[in-house]
């Protein structure tokens, strides 16, 4: 959601609006993510009193959507891409070839036996 | 031959204190686990590239200096816009007509 986009654009990156709905989910969850881990603490302690467990229960399946860190989304940096991306390189397998074969990531080389 | 629960239990709580962990015989959940993950947030929040200077930021910190940068790409798309025009087939001007009338125009349209 716009409340949690920065106001001025900070993506260095490939920039469409499924990259920027990303990178402010992945802003929300850092912001959220102690109080997350805190509710959950307390839904799991079994020494707590029901009540309060089950109030922790609520609060968070009440937090935002953006807040939850199963809605991020590791996206290609070069073309915005949400499939066949590659971890290490954070680009799709398109773009990884592409750039590999340009000799622009330090260490990769085209295999050959 | 059978051991008593509570001498089990003695030893269990000397075992704890000689290696520091929580004595807990019932296996009751507290909910430590939790408490003792990780942060993973700034990792997943610095995935994508922050923005750098760009050619823009370069021109107005020159300008000051009256030096002039060149933005190769923006020379560039120019360029084509101009040639564009030459052959008849640049971006349509913008009207200069209120938008209700524009409205009921792409109306009848239809």
């Amino acid at each position: 959601m716009s409340m949690f986009r920065a106001k001025k654009l900070d993506l260095g990156c490939f920039v469409n609006i499924k990259t920027i709905r990303d990178h402010s989910k992945r802003k929300a969850f850092e912001a959220f993510e102690t109080q997350r881990q805190a509710l959950r603490y307390v839904i799991r302690n079994q020494t707590l009193p029901a009540r309060t467990r089950a109030e922790a229960q609520l609060q968070l399946t009440q937090m935002h959507c953006y807040t939850r860190p199963t809605q991020i989304r590791n996206r290609c940096i070069l073309g915005g891409k949400g499939r066949g991306v590659l971890r290490d390189f954070k680009m799709t397998r398109y773009n990884f070839r592409m750039q590999a074969l340009d000799g622009n990531l330090p260490g990769v080389k085209k295999a050959s036996w | 031959m059978s051991v008593p629960r509570a001498r089990i239990l003695d030893l269990m709580k000397v075992r704890c204190q000689v290696f520091s962990t929580t004595y807990n015989p019932e296996g009751i959940r507290t909910g430590n686990k939790i408490l003792r993950q990780r942060l993973r947030g700034p990792a997943l929040a610095s995935y994508y590239p922050r923005k750098m200077s760009t050619v823009q930021d370069m021109i107005k910190e020159f300008a000051p200096y009256e030096l002039v940068v060149d933005n190769e790409e923006e020379d560039d798309r120019l360029e084509h816009i101009v040639a564009l025009k030459q052959r008849g087939k640049g971006a349509p001007k913008k009207k200069k007509a209120p938008a209700s009338k524009q409205d009921q125009k792409a109306g009848k349209k239809r």
